[in-house]
């Protein structure tokens, strides 16, 4: 009886001791590399970082990243949230306007080759360059990937109460006004948005505050996906002199990109007008 | 065959292979076989630990009282996994980041503690080292073969994110996701048993 106990002390002592003595060689190599990591990836994000302040807000961290003259370049974001399988830790990288310049997957263990999507381009892409401020409304103007919905809903999710977290505490801008159509003023703009294929261009023609014609100019989408979209988008858009329109169609991503071309036109006429340029369009 | 060494690793590879004779470990196994480079870098993991944890039963095997030997060997495993772990994330995290998850998984891996309880246990040392490395490599071998299967099936690549990935079909080809999902890895796993069975029948192998 004794001999077995001793013998499970023994073993139990000497896995520990060993264990301690590997963990003292090895953490803080491996606290100095994710220090490291993570510092490198702030210096992709702002080439021009001199030195980071961090701050911590309930759940999340940020880092204001300012320049040699103490100006400041932007923000780095941590936050985690729980994903299919365990946590998903990541950093998410702001410039100074409130633009989205990167998103970085610290740490993860979704299902490789499905979850692991939230890691790649297909994913990220649809955040770079949006602001703080955008709505990143699911199936509008960020979808989840179909076949690891739990993971990438999770992160979008996460992402918009981070961003909004960012935005109401370093980003203190005048909310985006919305879109007054009856005070454009006449002609034909032209804006485009990513499509499918490529940018899909268009023309608005607003006569008397009304959007009366919207034409597509260019594009590289498949004919059918295109005309299927076509079919929907502008109708709903001259009707209802809206461009909160329903863009679930077949062809979601044409439609949304024919939404977000007109908005884009119509922006334009908008800060002209402020500029009291004018009529300075392509009509 | 004469040389007690070598039968000790052949036998590990073929007459008692892990994966298609003994079938054991199998939830790792099906877990990580989606992609070529999990399914290597899992063996390559196992291959190490089982090695050591096999020299370091066996070489205790006199001192070990038979009623506490499978928490011995539990904490022996488990030991060499977690020193293995931190060594990776500390000095190759890109296999580390790669590996990630699966690292912990070792240790219960059952063929780990199948073998220190069927072999390690009873056998001197020199055998021991060489049943672990023969069974390591045939579990690596079972984990190459199942992994490739369902990667060109699952995600239409090979070896993907390694330096040598290749894209086997063209830019419209939709993967069967079912191959890469735990259900796929049972079908594959299926068929693979049977074939193996009719291959080793054939060849006689036992």
């Amino acid at each position: 009886m004794v001999r077995l106990v001793l013998t499970l002390v023994a073993v139990t002592v000497v896995a520990a001791a060993l264990l301690a003595g590997v963990d003292l060689i090895t953490a803080p190599v491996i606290a100095e590399r994710q220090e490291e990591d993570y510092r490198s990836a702030l210096e992709e994000y702002f080439p021009a970082m001199a030195r980071y302040e961090s701050k911590e807000l309930e759940e999340d961290s940020f880092d204001l990243v300012y320049d040699k003259t103490g100006g400041l370049l932007g923000v780095m974001a941590s936050s985690a949230v729980q994903g299919y399988d365990d946590q998903i830790s990541y950093n998410l990288a702001l410039d100074r306007d409130g633009l989205i310049l990167g998103l970085r997957i610290v740490e993860h263990s979704e299902t490789q080759g499905v979850g692991d999507v939230i890691e790649k381009p297909e994913f990220q892409s649809q955040f770079l360059g949006r602001h703080c401020r955008d709505p990143l409304q699911l199936g509008e103007d960020v979808d989840t990937i179909s076949g690891a919905t739990i993971s990438t809903e999770a992160m979008i999710l996460s992402l918009r109460r981070l961003l909004s977290a960012a935005a109401e505490n370093f980003f203190d801008f005048a909310e985006e006004a919305p879109l007054d159509i009856a005070a454009l003023p006449d002609g034909v703009y032209r804006g485009s948005g990513e499509g499918f294929g490529g940018e899909i261009g268009v023309a608005v023609t607003v006569e008397g505050g009304k959007i009366i014609d919207l034409e597509i100019v260019e594009h590289n989408e498949k004919p059918t996906y295109l005309a299927e979209a076509v079919a929907l988008i502008p109708p709903q858009i001259i009707e209802g002199q809206t461009l909160d329109v329903d863009t679930k169609t077949g062809a979601t991503e044409s439609s949304a990109a024919i939404v977000s071309a007109v908005r884009e036109a119509l922006l334009k006429a908008l800060s002209e007008e402020e500029d009291s340029e004018g009529g300075e369009s392509d009509g | 065959m004469d040389n007690p060494y070598l039968a000790d690793i052949t036998r590990g590879i073929f007459k008692e292979n892990p994966i298609f004779r003994l079938v054991l470990g199998m939830c790792p196994t099906l877990a990580i076989t989606v992609l070529i480079k999990n399914g290597l870098g899992m063996g390559l993991a196992v291959i190490a630990v089982l090695t050591c944890s096999n020299v370091v039963v066996s070489s205790l095997r006199r001192y070990i009282p038979e009623q506490v030997r499978i928490p011995c060997y539990i904490v022996i495993i488990a030991t060499f996994v977690t020193i293995i772990e931190m060594v990776l994330q500390a000095y190759v995290p890109a296999l580390y980041a790669a590996l990630g998850v699966f690292v912990p998984l070792i240790v219960v891996n059952c063929i780990i503690l199948g073998r220190a309880e069927a072999f390690a246990g009873k056998q001197p040392v020199l055998r021991s080292l060489c049943d672990g490395i023969g069974s390591g490599v045939g579990f690596t071998l079972g984990l190459l073969l199942l992994s490739v299967v369902r990667e060109i099936f699952g995600s239409g690549t090979f070896l993907a994110e390694t330096n040598y990935a290749v894209q086997l079909f063209g830019p419209n080809f939709e993967p069967m996701r079912i191959f890469a999902q735990p259900a796929g890895a049972f079908i594959v796993l299926g068929l693979l048993l049977a074939l193996t069975n009719i291959v080793f029948k054939r060849l006689q192998i036992d």
